[in-house]
């Protein structure tokens, strides 16, 4: 398996790749869970609505422990982060999904998967962490104002002392886009390789105890993820009082 | 560069996932999170509802409860009262109705000895007359063999005098 997704075609010189495709399998997912839940929303849920009751809750609680002010802004982030990464990572634990060929002009005889997991692909995970951080500097600015957010790297306070840290804080963002990047992409790639591998080797047993544990890491990624996203976010929308 | 290609990273293909991934969250911020979390509050709204209701009810129940036992304690004493104000009737009526009773009997007594009074004298009297028809008619019986006409009603008026004197004392 290749670390970059595999080209199926292109469309006016836009290239769909596989995990091109599994993302909009996910959009589709998910359009399909609003449409569900959103339209037929009751005081008494349907087994969907309370799944996703459940979720939103866990999360809607957890952002409320650790921030309760600013909970109606984070946690909205936090559980699309979830449920758009989980969707993702379990889409391809589909039994056969990933077997499915599609043969084109470069592929050679073996062709290429038609399916891969989404967050396989460094593409949608940088997007991700992108997305995370600048929303998280965006609320920042929303919540405590341009000055607060600004005296948080560029401070003349105890010269050079507070100065020096807030350069440090703000080169400190930076590698938050490939923590949290290549976490989530390193986390399902490995699986990916791995359940491959044992389906190499003994594809009729050997894969279901990996495919266990790769639903497991599945959601956990999902989780921390959204997690991580929330905390960086209750730290950035607290008032700067340094 | 080489390791941005090996990992397949593309602007393109960046710019559509962050896209993408921004208008999932429009999707699911608008169509999904309102609702769910207008439904939320409405069910958290009537939860809190229902619990006021069942303070309120338990307000209303103690203050019931305590209307309750007011009214049994103020019915206690009530009727304390009453049982008092009818013994104390009662006693009168019988004292009463003792007092008058003496005194019926009292004057039944009365009567009926005036009356046996008024018996005796009138059976007295009867008695008197009859027993002065029998001792006139058995002394003019004797008397008719001894004296003489004359001397007989003399005899007869003197004696029937006699007996008139003693019936009237």
């Amino acid at each position: 398996m290749h670390i970059s997704p595999d080209l199926l075609f292109t469309i006016a010189d836009f290239p769909i790749t596989n995990t091109v495709v599994t993302t909009l399998i996910t959009d589709i997912i998910l359009i399909i869970l609003v449409l569900i839940v959103g339209k037929s929303v009751a005081l008494k849920p349907g087994k969907v609505q309370n799944i996703i009751e459940a979720i939103s809750d866990f999360f809607r609680k957890t952002t409320e422990n650790i921030d309760e002010k600013r909970a109606s802004f984070i946690y909205p982030w936090v559980l699309s982060f979830f449920l758009f990464i989980v969707i993702s990572n379990l889409v391809p634990q589909v039994p056969g999904f990933e077997s499915i060929r599609f043969y084109t002009f470069f592929s050679g005889h073996h062709g290429v998967a038609l399916f891969r997991a989404a967050t396989s692909d460094l593409n949608l995970t940088l997007a991700l962490a992108v997305t995370s951080v600048v929303a998280t500097h965006c609320l920042s600015i929303k919540q405590t104002g341009i000055k607060s957010y600004v005296m948080r790297f560029i401070t003349f306070k105890m010269f050079p002392v507070f100065l020096f840290v807030g350069i440090l804080e703000f080169v400190n963002e930076f590698p938050k886009f490939i923590s949290f990047s290549f976490r989530l992409f390193g986390n399902i790639f490995a699986g990916e390789n791995v359940i491959a591998t044992m389906y190499s080797l003994c594809p009729l047993v050997l894969p279901l105890p990996f495919i266990g544990l790769e639903l497991m890491i599945a959601i956990i990624q999902a989780i921390v993820f959204a997690m991580l996203t929330m905390t960086s976010m209750h730290i950035m929308t607290d008032k700067h009082t340094k | 560069m080489e390791i941005i290609q090996k990992f397949g990273l593309e602007t393109k293909l960046f710019l559509f996932q962050l896209i993408n991934f921004f208008i999932i969250v429009l999707i699911l911020k608008n169509f999904l999170f309102k609702p769910l979390k207008r439904i939320l509050d409405e069910r958290k709204r009537k939860i809190e509802q229902s619990l006021q209701d069942v303070e309120n009810a338990k307000v209303v129940l103690e203050s019931a409860s305590e209307e309750r036992k007011k009214i049994i304690a103020n019915a206690k004493v009530d009727a304390d009262k009453l049982m008092m104000s009818i013994k104390t009737s009662a006693d009168e009526v019988k004292e009463k109705t003792l007092v008058e009773a003496k005194s019926r009997s009292q004057q039944i007594i009365e009567e009926a000895k005036n009356k046996a009074s008024i018996e005796f004298e009138n059976m007295s009297r009867q008695i008197g007359k009859i027993s002065v028809d029998i001792s006139s008619k058995i002394l003019s019986k004797v008397l008719s063999e001894l004296f003489s006409e004359e001397e007989k009603q003399k005899l007869m008026s003197r004696a029937l005098e006699k007996i008139d004197e003693k019936i009237t004392n």
